[in-house]
């Protein structure tokens, strides 16, 4: 992808194309640089098309304790895989959260394709879908009936024929799709939360370590589907402790760290080593 | 959207191993009480029916004697069964069903189950109206304190909100998915209900008892309402199920089981009534001193003997054109009912305050009020057992001032010696006792009916705002 371009220009056009961004023509994008604590610019614009997700100096502290999520300016476009690398505690779920407006956020926002989620919860839903590292779906119905409610709930009903086609796309069959839920694996379950963002017509897709514990060749067709959902112009936002997958699958990739987004970096070119040294360098520091 | 959710809720509970266990033992519960109640309704009416032919058939069959003895004879008045007393017996068992009415006393009544009862029953009977008012809302905080809460614990309450779903619309479709399953116990008894009282009542008592019965469903369908709706805004709160549960069993057990009893002893503390033993003892030192204690009654005859010769222009009474003994003998009653309404009226004065205590309280209780309402339209309530017994009091002293006018008027010749037979016991009618309509019905449960009212919408409001808050974190 790599549709955004970081701006280093002097400080007084930094200035210009910040009061330009408000009037919502430019993006900002905090971007810290490998082995610097913190960025030369505070707010390096970006030009950039419509984005999808976009966090502007998005915040959350809870109780009173140290900021979960400090100041995340971030953009993701339509057709973008953005893969947020960090530990645990590092404010990865929380900015999930945020989008969702499962929390509030202390400071700053979080808007789906233009709409602040805090004044348009409802709506802004509507554009996503939600995979958190455990699809959790009713146990006691069969995939099939999980995938109606949902889909039915998401403002998208179906015949229930018309379903199936969903569940293959995502590699289950029609029998499987007939069972109860009890009888899936953690690999099923995640493929039904795809389906039902395919039967959502999701425009962006959140998700929280959705490969946790997965095995490889089911992460692997995990990695496909969200690719081929990104060709069709999902924006795609996953959280993950996984470097391979984060490179293999993302367009984009970024580090987190006590809540601040500490580097971001296209994949294109990217080799794991590198990835791999860049993430322990931020863990390290 | 709402019918959706609250279907899956249905096809989830209806899939539930727990549900359909809880729900099945509590239909079955239901249903028992259901066909006791029936074959009690069957029994009692036969019996009643009986009785009171009986007891007409030897009024009237009594031989020529002096209309006084056929006084002292006296009769029974029966209080009429209502078909809804099936589902609610209230009252009734530690009221009575029937009262002798005899000359010179207003008695109590008698045919008191309670009496009769064996210890075991003191722990409660098993009444349709018990398992509606006490295990339905204990079934309905089962299948309903996880609805919110277990969402939230499995993560799908995440997965739920993610979409956009209105809390409004949750809330709703939840709600009538608990609904739908109570529903499943609910609607077999109710059909079984009409069928047997189309089958078991005439025409006209039948249209009479539906419409009672109709707003008694109305009134248990708020009661029930009012439960799902708190037990869902708890789900809704509450941080695990378990929490939720706790704190729904502890309103369950204050609605059921403590608020009843502490309202009761509350309400005589209140309002303490006299013990039986006083209450006969005060009446019978009232009728010798009379109301004010001061009075005898000697002094009143002697006063009234004046007023009557005076009226008749005599100086003795044998020389009355009437039976002088028929007219002290309706004195003597006319000395007596003023006593009887003092206490009878203070007595009664204190039962409503107490009553009004309870209902009032329902405040705290909802029980209360749905247990007033359902009682009042059962017709086992305490208001309609002491129009029962002013009406059959009405009916002992037109039995009695019938007989005295008979000796008044027809035995001036005969004096002490006068007999009458079947004229005079014809001109009895027979006691005949109508239940009352809807209209003063809800009129002494006015204030248990604003109650449930209250109740339900502060249930919705509970609801509303707690969905509306709802954390899905």
């Amino acid at each position: 992808m790599g549709q955004q371009k970081e701006w280093q220009g002097p400080g007084w056009l930094n200035e210009c194309l910040a009061y330009a961004s408000i009037l919502g023509k430019i993006s900002i994008e905090k971007v810290v640089k490998p082995g610097q604590q913190k960025a030369k610019f505070n707010h390096i614009p970006a030009l950039r098309k419509d984005a999808m997700l976009e966090a502007t100096d998005l915040s959350k502290v809870y109780d009173g304790g140290p900021p979960a999520l400090d100041s995340l300016n971030l953009t993701i476009e339509p057709g973008e895989i953005f893969c947020l690398l960090g530990a645990n505690g590092a404010g990865k779920t929380t900015t999930i959260n945020l989008f969702l407006n499962f929390i509030e956020p202390s400071g700053g926002t979080a808007k789906v394709k233009g709409l602040d989620v805090t004044q348009a919860p409802l709506e802004t839903k509507k554009y996503l879908a939600y995979i958190p590292e455990q699809v959790m779906l009713y146990r006691n119905l069969t995939g099939l009936e999980n995938l109606e409610y949902f889909s039915a709930l998401a403002g998208r009903r179906y015949e229930r024929s018309a379903l199936l086609p969903f569940f293959e796309q995502v590699g289950l069959t029609t029998e499987e799709a007939h069972k109860r839920i009890s009888t899936y694996s953690k690999g099923m379950r995640q493929k039904v939360g795809i389906a039902i963002a395919l039967a959502k017509k999701a425009e962006a897709l959140l998700l929280d370590e959705p490969t946790s514990g997965l095995d490889p060749k089911a992460s692997n067709e995990f990695s496909g589907l969200l690719r081929k959902m990104s060709s069709e112009g999902v924006a795609v936002f996953m959280a993950t402790h996984d470097l391979f997958r984060a490179k293999e699958t993302g367009t984009r990739v970024g580090i987190m760290k006590h809540g601040r987004l500490v580097d971001t970096m296209d994949t294109e070119g990217l080799q794991h080593t590198d990835l791999e040294r860049i993430y322990l360098e931020h863990m390290h520091d | 959207m709402i019918k959706t959710i609250a279907y899956k809720e249905f096809l989830q509970m209806v899939r539930d191993g727990r549900v359909k266990w809880a729900a099945g033992i509590v239909f079955c519960l239901l249903l028992a009480s259901l066909v006791v109640g029936l074959r009690h309704y069957q029994d009692l009416s036969a019996q009643h029916e009986l009785a009171q032919n009986k007891v007409r058939e030897q009024w009237l069959s009594q031989p020529e004697q002096n209309p006084h003895s056929g006084a002292h004879y006296g009769t029974y008045a029966f209080k009429p069964k209502t078909f809804l007393s099936s589902v609610d017996t209230g009252v009734e068992p530690y009221v009575g069903a029937a009262v002798w009415l005899e000359a010179h006393n207003q008695n109590q009544f008698q045919a008191r189950p309670a009496e009769d009862a064996t210890a075991v029953e003191r722990f409660g009977q098993l009444t349709a109206a018990v398992v509606l008012q006490i295990l339905l809302p204990l079934l309905s905080i089962l299948v309903s304190f996880s609805v919110f809460a277990g969402e939230r614990e499995d993560g799908t309450l995440r997965q739920l909100v993610s979409l956009g779903v209105k809390p409004s619309h949750l809330a709703a479709g939840k709600a009538l998915g608990v609904a739908g399953a109570l529903a499943m116990v609910l609607v077999p008894a109710v059909v079984m209900g009409v069928i047997a009282l189309t089958l078991l009542t005439d025409l006209a008592e039948a249209r009479a008892d539906l419409g009672r019965m109709l707003l008694m469903g109305a009134f248990y369908l708020l009661y029930f309402g009012l439960f799902i709706g708190v037990s869902l805004a708890v789900s809704a709160r509450a941080r695990s199920s378990r929490l939720a549960l706790v704190a729904l069993l502890g309103f369950w057990i204050f609605n059921s089981l403590i608020a009843p009893r502490v309202v009761s002893d509350l309400s005589r503390v209140l309002f303490p009534g006299p013990s039986n033993f006083q209450f006969e003892s005060d009446i019978k030192l009232a009728l010798q001193y009379g109301v004010d204690g001061n009075t005898t009654y000697r002094e009143v005859e002697k006063k009234r003997r004046a007023e009557v010769m005076a009226q008749y222009g005599v100086d003795n009474v044998r020389d009355l054109p009437v039976n002088f003994a028929g007219i002290r003998l309706q004195m003597n009653e006319d000395w007596g009912y003023e006593v009887f309404d003092k206490f009878y009226g203070d007595l009664y004065q204190n039962f409503r305050r107490q009553n009004r205590v309870q209902q009032i309280s329902a405040v705290v209780a909802p029980l209360l009020a749905i247990r007033s309402l359902s009682m009042g339209l059962a017709g086992t309530d305490y208001y309609l057992h002491q129009d029962f017994a002013e009406r059959a009091e009405m009916h002992r002293r037109l039995e009695i001032k019938i007989i005295n006018d008979d000796i008044t008027f027809n035995g001036a010749e005969a004096g002490r010696e006068y007999v009458n037979g079947i004229d005079v016991w014809e001109k009895v009618p027979p006691f005949d006792y109508q239940m009352k309509p809807v209209s003063w019905i809800l009129g002494n449960h006015q204030v248990s009916l604003l109650m449930l009212l209250l109740w339900f919408g502060f249930a919705g409001v509970l609801l509303c705002w707690a969905t509306r808050k709802i954390e899905v974190v």
